[in-house]
This record gives structure tokens, sequence and C-alpha cells, in this order.
């Protein structure tokens, strides 16, 4: 697969020496990094930044008739004493984690197999990209008809199991979620630890394998600690994508997340909140608790990662 | 070497049955998906279920053919697609060139500052959108323009962080032999940069593809209008007005698949080649 020679270090920070001492000649060189950035700037700045900044605004108010009136913190204490926004992070959490494992998990395993370079390997990569491809909805819609009551093929198949639809059922609800994002999510992890163990050199590995290492030993000891950045990428990005997922709960489950609310996630509550009770005050109160999430989740991240660098 | 052959057919044998279940786990219900589009409707509902049609029909293709998501939403889906993920891939260049290329002050910090918006939860910033979109009425004057800068907004860090990765795969003396041979900054760009970078400005282009193509949240949230909705949009009211009729739901899910798979398998070698050699090194 791969033909074209990969630039090593050397070769990049070489390239980089020069960059930094031979150009800087001329106005027009001085300034083309900042008119390079300029578009992007400017669409971040107001599609991005500025709706981040009002939803923090929003947050402390509440909309009556167009009008935003000043409201404090209320809407914060309406959910921390509504008990269906209490259920609906416990929900959350089970699911994020439940589909960071599965989905870092099944996706380690794979990449470490395809590594192997057997036979078929693009075209196995290419089945598990099948799911990837495919929007949210479409395999939340396919997942809802295998577990249909009467006519599912997984719902008959797993019949042993329960007579009853799966879906029903909230333990099972949760699991078909799960299974389904995990499912669509899995490539995309594969391919990063996949080019991530493309990097270590496959000598090493065969002079630890003489040396009498065994395949696990060999894998925590060379080549884990050589992926581990990436593996902490995979985890960042993960965990706040399960967070924040919506699409394929609600195509699976529906708006209300199914008999009991069985995956009435906090991401689902507050599409409910903007969908359903038009109370956008109380949505941007939830997406800022969401985002509270995915910070700390970022600062533990870097501090994982800057802890190896000192190393 | 020290492994016997026996070890080494086992080990061959293990790797191609886990990576065959697996590659059958994520291909299978794409089949069922198929086998059950072709199905007449009684066979929908026959118990037990059956995995192929016994009988083969293009009645559920017929319905979806003279359904809304053909006329307005396929193309809708066509339009925010292609616009965001050409304009994203054009300007995260640009901001991945500078980045890869440039030592300037503040590089560095401007770097994870725009790598920190991808933290953001995407219906943080589509709750105040919706509200200053309808307020300013964006949402019927031109509901195109409004979701092709939500994604692009919405992708360019990421694509930006990942395109950045892709030059910095591409040695530097090449453009530097250009730019002593005369060539300006621009032109360096645009002729040894680009070329070189192809691989990688197509795989974003990809990877940008299918996430808005896929994307439901900010599209349900702000199309309200029949003529404006996209496919995504379209296949959940589907489940509305065709409750039961599975075998019509099924097609327009093929449909819908059919442009992202057919993308997805002509890119493909282009794709793998620029995840696995140049990005994503940490």
């Amino acid at each position: 697969m791969a033909t074209n020679t990969i630039p090593t270090r050397t070769a990049v920070t070489a390239a980089r020496s020069i960059r930094s001492g031979g150009r800087s000649s001329g106005r027009a060189t001085k300034f083309l990094p900042f008119w390079l950035l300029l578009p992007a700037i400017l669409i971040l700045l107001a599609v991005q930044v500025y709706p981040t900044l009002y939803s923090l605004w929003l947050s402390v108010n509440r909309i009556k008739g167009g009008e935003l009136i000043f409201v404090g913190l209320q809407n914060f204490d309406t959910l921390f004493k509504d008990l269906n926004f209490g259920r609906s992070l416990n929900r959350t959490f089970t699911f994020a984690a439940l589909y960071l494992v599965f989905t870092v998990g099944i996706g380690l395993l794979l990449a470490v197999l395809l590594n192997r370079r057997v036979k078929f390997t693009g075209f196995y990569l290419v089945l598990i990209f099948i799911p990837w491809v495919i929007s949210d909805v479409v395999a939340g819609t396919i997942w809802r008809w295998m577990f249909q009551q009467s006519y599912g093929i997984l719902q008959y198949w797993l019949q042993p199991l329960s007579d009853r639809s799966l879906l029903v059922n909230p333990t099972t609800a949760m699991g078909i979620v799960v299974a389904g994002s995990v499912w669509r999510a899995l490539a995309f992890t594969t391919i990063l630890f996949l080019g991530a163990l493309q990097t270590v050199p496959v000598e090493v590995v065969e002079s630890a394998a003489m040396d009498g290492a065994g395949g696990w030993q060999s894998f925590l000891r060379i080549s884990f600690p050589i992926i581990r950045p990436t593996f902490l990428v995979a985890v960042l990005l993960t965990s706040i994508r399960a967070i924040n997922s919506v699409g394929m709960i609600l195509s699976i489950m529906g708006t209300t997340g199914g008999a009991g609310n069985a995956t009435m996630t906090t991401a689902l509550y507050m599409l409910n909140s903007v969908m359903r009770d038009g109370n956008l005050g109380q949505a941007a109160a939830t997406s800022v608790i969401l985002f509270a999430f995915n910070l700390v989740l970022t600062f533990i991240y870097l501090r994982l990662a800057t802890r190896r660098d000192t190393v | 070497m020290v492994r016997s052959r026996a070890t080494a057919l086992r080990e061959v044998f293990s790797t191609h049955t886990i990576l065959g279940i697996f590659a059958v786990i994520c291909i299978l219900p794409v089949l069922y998906t198929l086998a059950t589009s072709f199905k007449p409707l009684g066979e929908v509902r026959s118990n037990p279920p059956l995995f192929f049609p016994t009988t083969w029909t293009l009645q559920p293709y017929n319905q979806v053919i003279t359904s809304n998501l053909i006329r307005y939403h396929i193309p809708n889906s066509l339009i925010n697609s292609l616009g965001s993920s050409v304009l994203t891939v054009i300007v995260a260049g640009l901001a991945g060139y500078a980045f890869s290329r440039y030592k300037f002050r503040g590089s560095g910090a401007l770097q994870l500052t725009i790598l920190g918006l991808m933290m953001i939860p995407g219906l943080t910033n589509l709750i105040p959108i919706y509200k200053i979109a309808s307020d300013l009425g964006l949402l019927a004057s031109s509901p195109h323009g409004l979701m092709i800068a939500i994604y692009t907004a919405g992708g360019l860090p990421f694509s930006i962080w990942i395109i950045k990765s892709f030059f910095d795969a591409i040695p530097f003396e090449i453009e530097e032999a250009a730019l002593i041979d005369g060539c300006s900054p621009v032109q360096a760009l645009y002729y040894i940069v680009v070329p070189l970078a192809g691989p990688g400005l197509l795989a974003g282009f990809l990877l940008m593809f299918v996430d808005t193509w896929n994307e439901f949240l900010a599209a349900v949230l702000l199309l309200n209008r029949e003529t404006d909705k996209v496919a995504t949009v379209g296949l959940y009211a589907f489940q509305n007005s065709f409750e039961i009729q599975y075998n019509v739901w099924m097609a327009a899910c093929i449909v819908i698949m059919i442009p992202v798979v057919v993308l997805f398998l002509v890119m493909r070698r282009t794709f793998f080649q620029a995840m696995l050699q140049g990005a994503l090194k940490g």
C-alpha cells in the first residue's frame, strides 16, 4: 500500500532549519502566513467563537417573545432540580463508557491484526469502512429494522434470549444503541491506530521476538509506547463524540429514548429542550454543562499527553 | 526466525478468522438492507423473517424515486456537502500550509486554540445559530449558504489539523528548490505543493464530504421547509409516512448511501494512503 517513501524525522527537521533561516526576504513573504490564515480565522470567529460566547450568554437568560431576560443561574438551578436531567447524565456516562471501551478496544485489535500484513488486508479495510461512510440516521434506521418486534432478523436470531423486542427492554435498548454506534465508529479508530502502528520499526519487534518476547509482551513494551500519543488522541476524540452524539440514538429509539426513556442521554435531553419545549435558555445551559465535561476531558488529555514528553 | 512454521501458520489463520468475523459484522447489516429493499411488502412481514427475497421487486424504489427525497432532499444534500467540502479544503489548505511552512509568533498558541474549538459540542453553537438565523430570516432567504457556513466552520478545526500534518509529510526541499529558481511563494504553492499534497487534500475532502452528507442535527434543527430539507432529515421523516413499509424505507437508505459509498470506493486507495502515511502521527 505504501509506495512513496515516508520522510524521516531528520529530513523534516532539516527542512525546518532551512525554512527558519533562509527566508526572511521581502515584505510580501513576511505577511503571507497572515493572509493564508485570514479566511479560516474569520470563518471560525463568526460561526464558531461568536455563537459559543452567545450560547454562554443565553444560558443565563430566558427568552420571552424573542426578547432576552437575564435570569442569572436559574436555568442551571432548574436543570439540577429536574430528576430527568440527572438520569440523562447517568445514561450519557453509561453510553460514553461502553462506546469508548468497545470503539477503542476493537479498533486497536483490528489495527494490530491488519498490521500483520496478511493477504486481503485492503479488502478487510474497505469492508470495515463501509459502516463509517453510512450516515447516523441511515445506520440507526437499519439497526431499528433489524430489531423490529416481529419481522426484524436479529430479533429473530436472538429470540432464545428474549421473546419481546430487545428495543423495549431498557438494558438491551442501551446495548443496541451502543452496538450500533460502535459499529459505525470502528473504522475511524482502526485507521488511526493502523497509521500509528506502521511507524513502529519492524526490526525492533522482530529482534524482541528473537529475544523471546511474546506477542503481548512485545506489544505492551515496544508498540504501545510508540502509539501512545495516537491512543490518547483516539480516546479523547471518541469520548467527546460519545458525549455529543445524538443522531444514531434518535433514529433507533426516537426522540423520547424509548420505553422508560431508556436512551434519553443529555444531548437528546437538550435537543428536546429546543425542539419540543422551545426553551433555548435551558438548552444553552445544558450545552454549557456538556461543554464543561468536554473541557475536563481535554484537560486530562493534555496532562497525560504532556507528561509523556517530559519523561 | 525463531518461530516455527506451524506457529506462523496458526497466526495467519487466526488473523483471517478474526478479521473475517468483523468484516462480516460490518457488511451484513448493509447486505440485509439491500436485500430488504428488493422485497415486496408481504415478504417484509413474513415470520420467521427471511434474509433474501423470494420474489425480487423494484416497487420500493419506484416509491422512493417519486418521493421528495429524490426531488429535493438529495440535490440539497449534494449542494450543501460539495459546497462546504470544497470551501473547507481550500480554507483549511491555506491555513494548514501556513502552519506547516512558516514560523511566526503565536503559531503554536493559535493552532492549539483552533484545535480547542473541536471540543465545543455541535449543539452549543447550534442553539445561538438557530436564534440568530431565525432573527435574521436566513432560514428562508439562504438555507444553502447557512448550512455551508455552519458545516465549514464545524469542519475547519479538524481539517486544518489533518491537512497540516499532510503538508508536514512533504519534504520542504522541493519547494525550496523552486523558490531558489525564482518561483514566488504563491506559485510554489500552486505548482509544487498542491500537486504533491493532492492525496492529502483529497482525503480531507472525503472526510468532510462524508461528515456533511451524514450530518443530521443542524439540518433537522434549522431546515423546516420541505424544499430545503436534506437527505438525512428526509429519511427521518420517512419514519412517519412509511412506518410499516420497511422495504421502502430500506430502499431510501440504499439511495442515500449510494453517493458516499461510490465516492469512498473510487477514492479509497488515495484516502488510505494519505491517512496511513501523512497524517495523525501524534
